[in-house]
């Protein structure tokens, strides 16, 4: 590689020869775009448009009442919405730092190091990747009962941060790091601490991000800790305490509330998006070695 | 892969003590919370699955879930057949599509960066909260595309299952692209590592811009293939809105012959062994693709 080519995606001007790939990427883009400012309209919609079938894709009134609805509820509950949501920034944030920090290192060991195992281990995580989650959440209860974990806060966290899916991306991208690069920082006296910082992380940032975006869905998300395994109220994250209201039936009150609930829980996962798309779609190209 | 081959393998200690160090945490977490849990239902899909009184009573069943699953079962026996042709479809296209739509990305052209935040943004919506409310209110399909290729005019000349797949195909479109969010990254990742100097050279070779796609690019992608393939596959299948996982998670809770969590486990387990086979199958094609081209 000559120079940082790739890092120099987007040429200066505009010209006509691109127009060809404009034609085909734009109607692509337009269905990709879509949902979410569907989710945002449908949020605001009262209950006849809600119902309208079939459904419209813009919102003609649009109205607070679906959130009226769902704060008045809020209001009325016995443990208050803030000790459900701080739970949940709690839980969300901790559960990102670890997973990525227990992926990155596995999969680095995992691509990079000859050991007794090594593929036996990786196969195991991909087939375990294929295993319909639901099914283990009954084993799951059972181990944490053993373990003594019910009615721990940690039980929110504990299952969800060895990541199968995060281990699988990353030690691919791992592999794509040439070995001499990790031969000539352990030359320069770098410690396998310094190696897995200052390279493979740096080197891996696109699969960081992805999984960081992953790994934020699912500890945002998650209710299974708080169906299963919680009893007490306090505990409970923010994405179980919103489902309570939205599962009650198909009333259109309830029809409403669930749409601005929707979007409730939907705008942090974007707005992680967004912080972390630059860093998913920048540097990818280096690898540092001509 | 490649030490499976050498007879005897020199392990250097310091990779032994740093390989096992770095995976230690993320493998007990790995065996308490996945792996013991799978062999768990494993157990649990031989057996006929009790609570009394907040314990779980098994009682060995043998063979009995997994033969009323096989043959009496219609429901789940026609979901795994869906699943299958569904699978067969999907897999090509989301890998050429995303293929596709990586090169154009990775051209040189203005406002890429913002095209690819765009092409990515699905993947926030396909394992976030809300695809299931697409999916109800029918955003994920696309009315009209059925209106706008006449199948009725074409039903003479095509065989019927290529008219069917077509059908399908359309009218899940969407859904295709929505899935494509993470593929796309791998591609193009893959394709900004490659070697320019072998694009030069071809080209003072004379090759066209066709020539090297199929000659350079497509077998320097292969891993990258292989990749994304396994990655769909994976996704699809443990998509939570996929019919079968839904008769599974519905199965949990029910009592009677249809219910019960050995019934369940076992139309887990069932579901799991036909997956593992339609990935070894897909990936045994790109694998001996692999081992011409090296030749």
């Amino acid at each position: 590689m000559a120079s940082f080519q790739g890092k120099k995606i987007n040429p200066k001007h505009f010209h006509i020869s691109q127009l060809k790939f404009y034609i085909i990427l734009l109607p692509f883009a337009v269905f990709m775009v879509l949902p979410i400012i569907y989710i945002f309209t449908t949020a605001f919609k009262p209950a006849d448009e809600l119902f309208k079938f079939p459904p419209s894709f813009f919102v003609k009134n649009p109205t607070w009442d679906n959130y009226k609805a769902l704060f008045e509820l809020m209001a009325g509950s016995s443990v208050p919405a803030s000790r459900y949501l701080f739970n949940s920034v709690i839980v969300t944030i901790l559960t990102v730092v670890i997973s990525i920090f227990l992926a990155v290192s596995a999969g680095y060991v995992l691509s990079k190091k000859n050991f007794k195992g090594r593929n036996v281990l990786f196969e195991i995580n991909t087939l375990a990747l294929m295993f319909v989650p639901i099914a283990v959440s009954i084993p799951r209860f059972i181990i944490i009962v053993n373990l003594g974990l019910v009615d721990r806060f940690i039980t929110n966290i504990l299952p969800i941060i060895a990541m199968p899916i995060g281990v699988f991306l990353l030690k691919q991208f791992v592999d794509q790091i040439p070995d001499p690069l990790i031969e000539a920082a352990k030359m320069d006296g770098a410690g396998e601490w310094t190696i897995l910082f200052r390279v493979i992380i740096p080197m891996v940032r696109p699969a960081l991000a992805t999984v960081a975006i992953l790994s934020f869905q699912s500890a945002w998300g998650n209710v299974e800790a708080s169906t299963l395994y919680l009893n007490n109220e306090s505990l409970k994250t923010f994405a179980y305490y919103i489902t309570t209201f939205s599962s009650g039936g198909s009333s259109t009150v309830t029809q409403g509330i669930t749409a601005a609930s929707a979007l409730i829980m939907f705008l942090p996962n974007l707005i992680i998006f967004i912080c972390m798309q630059s860093k998913v779609m920048d540097t990818m190209a280096h690898s540092g070695i001509k | 892969m490649k030490n499976n081959k050498k007879p005897k393998v020199q392990y250097s200690r310091s990779d032994i003590l740093s390989g096992y160090g770095f995976c230690a945490l993320w493998l007990v977490g790995f065996m308490v919370f996945t792996l013991y849990p799978i062999i768990q239902t494993l157990i649990f899909s031989f057996s006929n699955v009790t609570v009394d009184s907040g314990s779980f009573q098994t009682e060995s069943v043998g063979f009995s879930n997994y033969i009323y699953a096989l043959s009496k079962d219609t429901d789940f026996i026609n979901g795994i057949k869906d699943y299958v042709i569904k699978l067969v479809l999907y897999v090509p296209v989301i890998t050429v599509i995303s293929l596709i739509l990586a090169m154009l990305l990775n051209s040189k052209l203005k406002g890429t960066g913002f095209f690819r935040t765009v092409f990515f943004l699905p993947v926030i919506i396909t394992s976030g909260p809300v695809i299931g409310i697409f999916i109800e209110q029918g955003v994920a399909s696309f009315p009209g595309i059925e209106q706008l290729i006449n199948f009725e005019s074409l039903a003479g000349t095509v065989p019927q299952f290529l008219l069917d797949a077509l059908q399908f195909l359309t009218s899940e479109f969407i859904m295709i692209l929505w899935f494509s969010g993470i593929q796309i990254l791998v591609f193009m990742t893959g394709l900004q590592k490659m070697d320019k100097n072998m694009y030069e050279a071809a080209q003072i070779d004379g090759a066209s811009k066709w020539e090297m796609f199929w000659k350079l690019t497509l077998p320097a992608l292969n891993p990258t293939i292989v990749l994304n393939v396994v990655f769909t596959v994976v996704m699809q299948s443990v998509f939570s809105l996929n019919p079968i996982v839904m008769r599974i998670t519905s199965a949990y809770t029910e009592q009677g012959a249809t219910g019960g969590f050995g019934y369940s486990s076992a139309m887990a387990w069932i579901y799991f062994i036909v997956m593992l086979a339609l990935l070894g199958v897909s990936v045994l094609i790109f694998k001996k693709h692999e081992r011409r081209v090296k030749k």
